[in-house]
């Protein structure tokens, strides 16, 4: 008689990037190891943060930032959460209401949005410009939206307004609204724009009501997105089954990337618990290649990712007590739970870069057998560099910057 | 301070639930709470009746607009941080189990807030309960209308009093270990087939 399955607890939010747990249940990876999910859809991320932090679910798809900031007390949770894995890169776009999207085309007419050729700082100067004449006039700040205020999202949008000077502090509103209220924020003209992940928009293309400028990839093509994040103390004590649950999803994840399953995927995406949206929409969001699921290291903890993230938490004034940054990265990101459920498996990369954004193309690193570990372009927009050795240098360079302690209370 | 009421907003997608909560609070002794069902304008809302304490359902899609807005001191003018003891993680759980949530300002005396904080989590399980037996009720009343319909298909096909009809079923149901609603409902189908 086969052993029943270990269960496991995770909660996830509708986006497409819920796809590796998703396939995993549907398409027998996590049944091979011996795992039944039992996965739990959540309508917030403060909902899963909550819950994976106090023990009321094994772990989640989350954002990268979240361990980062619960580890930190940061948000006001204080919690224990690990990252052995990603969930993959990109999916983010930066959608802006059609009566903005017209404004922006009256002062440069060039500064179309991501269905043309895009030139994102072309597009922040125009919008630069739209700011400066509300001001002048007297109109109220432009409101945008991000989806936690410790995603990636919020990081990427404040880092391409800063690189055109506008400083998402001073010159915008900046608020929060969870992912599957953002198209019915921006029809009701709550906010003129937001940047979160598919479906949610195309669906605000599709439905009429917004333009897409620009997405993560014309931000920064590989930065951190998701991750499976565990309560430390049960992956603590479910070693064995922790290594099957990363086995489990890196191979739904491989799955989810090859081009022939994406019809499959995306009806899997499309039912009702899940995403719960048109197929074809979903499709469509996979079709235009903004997703990796699982090549060049997308399911891989990197934890410059999670050194990167700190430092914008610093750039922005989220972290207000003194931590050591290098420190609480490596007790989040644990590259050697993955490494372990996954050597003999799968090719893994042999050392992780101690610098981003240097590469323009794909480029080649050392892997762990021998065999060079083929990875995606990771220069950011406006050509800047980050030394993973030093995350406070890299926070404290950035022209417009407010942070709330000073470069000696994140060094240890 | 010690005199003074909280002053408390219930923010809940459910109506009734909210009703349920803010009741249980007026209870026990206060007089300033607030309840919130939409969430447009949220912030300045909550600006404008500067609430000591915030309970909000668990799952509210809006919690995290308003951590935010806990960040942004211009939006909010005291600190709030979630839960009144990192350290008490049972009532956490207890109260994350019973679907609460809450925000508080920093400073005020831990045993102001637990009291209003069990109080949430009392009145959450109550309502869910209640909401359970009332499902349970309804589900009753259609079980014994399927039951009753069984009942007159074998007194009338049979020529059984009823309580040989009903005797019949569960003694069927104990039998095959199923329950009478389903035997009952196994004697319309075929009774249904055999039209």
């Amino acid at each position: 008689m086969t052993p029943s399955p270990a269960v496991i607890r995770l909660g996830f939010i509708p986006l497409i990037d819920c796809a590796a747990l998703a396939v995993a249940r549907e398409r027998d990876f996590a049944a091979q190891e011996g795992l039944e999910i039992d996965a739990r859809k959540e309508g917030s991320w403060a909902a899963i943060r909550d819950k994976v932090a106090f023990g009321l679910y094994d772990g989640a798809h989350m954002l990268a930032g979240i361990p980062l900031a619960c580890r930190l007390g940061l948000g006001g949770v204080r919690g224990d959460i690990i990252a052995p894995m990603a969930l993959g890169f990109g999916g983010n776009a930066i959608t802006v209401s059609n009566t903005l999207y017209d404004r922006l085309l009256s002062v440069d007419p060039g500064a179309t949005g991501a269905s043309k050729d895009c030139d994102p700082s072309r597009i922040a100067r125009a919008l630069a410009r739209v700011i400066a004449s509300r001001k002048a006039t007297g109109e109220p700040p432009l409101s945008f939206a991000t989806v936690f205020p410790f995603s990636s999202h919020n990081y990427e949008l404040r880092y391409w307004l800063a690189t055109e000077g506008i400083d998402p502090d001073r010159d915008l509103n900046m608020g929060i609204i969870a992912p599957p209220r953002m198209v019915e924020s921006l029809r009701s003209g709550w906010i003129d724009g937001y940047c979160v992940g598919e479906p949610w928009n195309l669906r605000a293309e599709a439905e009429g009501m917004g333009h897409i400028l620009l997405t993560k990839r014309d931000i920064w093509p590989c930065g951190p997105e998701k991750i499976l994040g565990l309560n430390e103390a049960w992956a603590k004590t479910h070693g064995e089954v922790v290594a099957r649950l990363v086995s489990a999803l890196a191979k739904a994840a491989r799955w989810a990337d090859r081009p022939e399953n994406r019809a499959d995927l995306s009806e899997i995406l499309s039912r009702p618990e899940y995403i719960n949206q048109d197929a074809t929409l979903i499709r469509r969001a996979l079709d235009l290649g903004r997703h990796m699921f699982f090549e060049t290291g997308a399911t891989y903890p990197w934890r410059a990712h999670g050194t990167w993230l700190l430092s914008q938490m610093t750039r922005w004034g989220q972290i207000t007590a003194p931590a050591d940054l290098t420190a609480v990265a490596e007790t989040v990101y644990r590259p050697d739970i993955y490494r372990a459920a996954l050597e003999s498996q799968m090719d893994l990369p042999g050392t992780e870069p101690r610098i981003l954004g240097a590469n323009a193309g794909t480029f080649l690193i050392p892997g762990a057998n021998g065999t060079p570990f083929p990875m995606a372009p990771d220069r950011f927009l406006d050509g800047g560099i980050f030394d993973r050795e030093d995350p406070v240098g890299y926070a404290f360079a950035f022209p417009i910057a407010h942070p709330t302690l000073s470069p000696s209370d994140l060094r240890p | 301070m010690s005199g003074e009421d909280l002053s408390i907003l219930v923010i809940d997608i459910n109506p009734s639930r909210a009703a349920v909560v803010e009741a249980g609070l007026a209870a026990a002794g206060h007089t300033r709470v607030v309840t919130l069902n939409a969430t447009t304008n949220l912030a300045a809302r909550i600006e404008a009746l500067a609430p000591d304490v915030i309970v909000i359902d668990l799952e509210n899609p809006d919690r995290d607009t308003l951590e935010q807005m806990f960040q942004v001191t211009r939006a909010v003018q005291r600190p709030i941080a979630m839960f009144v003891d990192h350290s008490d993680t049972a009532s956490i759980r207890a109260a994350m189990e019973a679907g609460v949530s809450a925000y508080v300002v920093d400073g005020l005396r831990k045993e102001r807030v637990q009291a209003v904080l069990e109080t949430a989590v009392s009145r959450f399980r109550t309502f869910d309960r209640l909401r359970k037996e009332r499902d349970e009720a309804v589900t009753a009343l259609a079980d014994r209308k399927i039951i009753d319909r069984a009942k007159g298909i074998l007194m009338k096909s049979k020529g059984w009093a009823e309580d040989e009809a009903y005797t019949a079923l569960r003694k069927n149901a104990m039998t095959h270990n199923r329950k009478i609603v389903d035997v009952a409902q196994s004697v319309i189908t075929a009774f249904e087939m055999d039209l």
